[in-house]
């Protein structure tokens, strides 16, 4: 596998004013994240350390093995809504090493509203859950919720990927063996009396844990039963009454240590083996992604140069080099592990959807995990590529991403439109992982062209009854879709939505996709099988 | 297949395989058995045969991704190893490529070039923009613009000749 020939001059005054945009973008996006992980209002820091519990930061720390990477995910969901008072949509979910297995960590973050479920929080929650399913990971929930956020209950309880989709997602990891551990460091009322309920393990610290399906009040309301919160759901009543707990603690920190040493029971995985080799070094230096990516989004860059820089050794086997050229395929390693890689380096034609279907059949064939890099504009429009069948060509590359049994990880590292994101295992194609650039921007077209199309659609209303409007009158219509579309095109809205895994700084992707590779192999990896390939 | 090494600007075909606890090297039909092991601070002890005697060697050696840098009897040896699918590759270099097409229909945004410009390898020639996207195309090889068929604004088609380009030794003789 010979190294790539990298053409970028770092020296060049297109290459320095892209490294200092990029890496304002980068200080920013820690910016973010720092302040959502840690800036919150003294009272709710003032309250937790009045009931003796640790902030939800040093409760992770004191359970993962000392020295090993966290992947926290979705850092910055729900950074965009309710005026960015829910950060983190109220609780941190991640993959961690615990007593040296790979775990999904679920823990509620009581230093945000109580720890209260808003519908981000569960669709976060039920996210992380889907990880541990897919990926066959065993789960730690750090239990301390006051429970669903009543005012949004209507958004949260009753459809199918609401609240009830956490249980169901538990008792489907019990079904395939995954196990799980829960911690009950606060009340655990209602809906998330079954976190623990559902969990193989459970834990809780006495004083502060309490598990019930209604609280006194609600107990005093419904039956004028009056009763304390010990005697209710107490750690001493559940572990040598009702049998619901099965460890009681007498803090926090000896709950965390037990649920190691819980861990430390689970059967060691039999892990997935793939093409592996001595890791190495990328030859070309990662930093260097900050002077490639431009700073505009409508500027093209070679998506082999963003390669250069992710894989071992800067080494590149590519698949059809002359042909469909828009489309890079080809093969890697990253931290030792073999993979293909489809990246964009242009718009989509019959050719490159051809090449990338069959590329992607491939990898299944030989059990290579598929890392897809996007920077896409859609698949070609026009009369010559409809005769050609762009459609159908497209619709090839879209069974084969969906057929695909070999994990998917995707890196939204540009542009993100139209129908390329499906071929390039967007969201809806169950990525393992889909992690995204701070300059990354998605959406079903770009936002001038949106501005455009509805500032001419209503000109046209206006022209039927007769109207006309002056060119500032249409400018005042089209500045505010403008506005909000690139506001919602943006990487901080999609991240917001959990549209992703999370926002990576470039220089992690290569730590971020190896981790994630590791996790994935925790599950079989099947035979391919696809749906009719439209000829 | 043997390595290919550029050595004082010769290239050499090295080929290495194993024999009992070291190795054979094969080099110009002949084989060299030799044994290396590590030493102290990072050194390497190497044991060659020369004459029916053993010799034996210190070495320091320094890698820099192709290059290697060994430093022997107080003199450094600078070798480059050079993969085969480069080297192959670039033996029939030139002549590749000497139309630059248009990848995608689209129009033309910039032109940095004219016709009897000498150009190098990776240098922009032209910025054109479709489906919303602008794209850098730079020369493939080192060359001398030999036709510019296109002007700023103008549209084409997909596969359309863009510039054609020659080598400099072409230009020469002419």
């Amino acid at each position: 596998m010979k190294r790539i020939n990298s053409a970028i001059n770092t020296n060049s005054a297109d290459f320095q004013a892209n490294a200092e945009h990029n890496r304002r973008l980068a200080a920013e996006f820690r910016e973010k994240q720092r302040a959502a992980r840690h800036d919150r209002p003294q009272r709710d820091i003032d309250r937790l350390r009045k009931q003796n519990k640790l902030t939800v930061r040093e409760r992770i720390e004191r359970l993962l093995d000392p020295g090993t990477p966290f992947m926290e995910l979705s850092s910055l969901a729900a950074n965009e809504m309710y005026d960015g008072s829910v950060p983190g949509a109220g609780c941190v979910t991640g993959i961690g090493i615990v007593s040296g297995r790979e775990v999904v960590i679920n823990a509620g973050d009581p230093s945000v509203k109580g720890g209260a479920w808003y519908p981000i929080t569960i669709k976060k929650t039920v996210r992380a859950l889907d990880i541990a399913i897919e990926n066959r990971l065993p789960v730690v929930h750090l239990c301390d919720s006051a429970g669903g956020f009543l005012p949004e209950q209507a958004e949260l309880f009753a459809d199918k990927y609401y609240a009830g989709r956490i249980f169901r997602n538990q008792c489907t990891l019990s079904k395939m063996g995954v196990q799980q551990v829960s911690v009950v460091l606060g009340h655990c009322t209602a809906g998330g009396a079954y976190v623990p309920g559902l969990s193989d393990y459970n834990v809780i610290v006495r004083g502060t844990g309490a598990i019930f399906l209604a609280g006194p009040p609600l107990v005093k309301a419904a039956t004028g039963e009056e009763v304390s919160v010990d005697e209710l759901g107490g750690c001493d009543m559940h572990t040598s009454v009702s049998g619901t707990a099965d460890y009681p603690a007498s803090s926090e920190d000896e709950a965390i240590a037990i649920a190691r040493d819980i861990v430390a029971q689970f059967k060691t995985p039999d892990k997935t083996r793939i093409e592996w080799q001595e890791p190495e070094e990328p030859y070309y230096d990662p930093n260097e992604l900050y002077g490639i990516i431009p700073r505009d989004i409508k500027q093209q860059f070679d998506i082999r140069e963003v390669i250069a820089r992710i894989v071992d050794g800067s080494r590149f086997h590519e698949y059809q080099p002359k042909y469909g050229t828009t489309l890079i395929c080809g093969y890697a390693h990253i931290w030792g592990y073999k993979v293909g890689i489809i990246g964009n380096n242009g718009v989509l034609f019959n050719d490159s959807a051809l090449k990338g279907a069959h590329f992607i059949e491939l990898c299944n064939q030989n059990k290579v995990p598929i890392i897809f890099l996007q920077n896409i504009t859609g698949y070609m429009v026009g009369r010559e590529y409809e005769r050609a069948g762009i459609t159908k060509d497209g619709a090839k590359m879209i069974m084969a991403v969906t057929g695909c049994e070999v994990p998917k990880f995707t890196v939204m590292c540009h542009g993100s439109f139209g129908a390329g994101n499906y071929g390039m295992s967007g969201r809806a194609f169950d990525s393992r992982m889909l992690f995204a650039w701070p300059q990354h921007q998605i959406s079903v077209m770009g936002a001038e062209q949106a501005a455009n199309t509805l500032a001419e659609v209503k000109v046209r209303q206006l022209a039927r009854a007769g109207e006309t409007l002056t060119p500032e009158q249409i400018e005042e219509i089209r500045q505010p879709v403008l506005a909000e579309f690139k506001r919602k095109s943006s990487a901080y809205w999609s991240t917001s939505e959990i549209w992703d895994d999370g926002i990576l700084d470039p220089v992690d992707t290569r730590n971020a996709l190896g981790m994630a590779i590791s996790a994935a192999l925790n599950a079989p990896i099947r035979d391919p099988s696809y749906g009719v390939f439209r000829m | 297949m043997k390595h290919g090494f550029k050595f004082k600007d010769a290239e050499y075909d090295v080929g290495l395989s194993r024999s009992g606890d070291g190795y054979r090297l094969h080099l110009n039909g002949q084989t060299w058995p030799f044994t290396l092991h590590p030493g102290e601070e990072g050194n390497w002890i190497l044991s060659s045969q020369n004459g029916g005697r053993t010799v034996i060697d210190h070495l320091a050696v320094a890698v820099d991704g192709d290059d290697v840098h060994i430093h022997l009897d107080g003199e450094t040896h600078s070798l480059r190893f050079e993969h085969a699918l480069e080297r192959l590759a670039q033996l029939n270099e030139a002549g590749a490529a000497d139309a630059i097409r248009a990848a995608m229909p689209g129009s033309l945004i910039s032109l940095s070039v004219a016709t009897g410009d000498a150009v190098k390898k990776g240098q922009t020639l032209l910025v054109m923009e479709s489906m919303k996207m602008e794209t850098t195309i730079v020369a493939p090889r080192d060359g001398v613009i030999a036709e510019v068929l296109v002007a700023a604004g103008q549209t084409f088609d997909k596969d359309a000749v863009l510039l054609s380009l020659e080598s400099q030794d072409e230009d020469n003789e002419q």
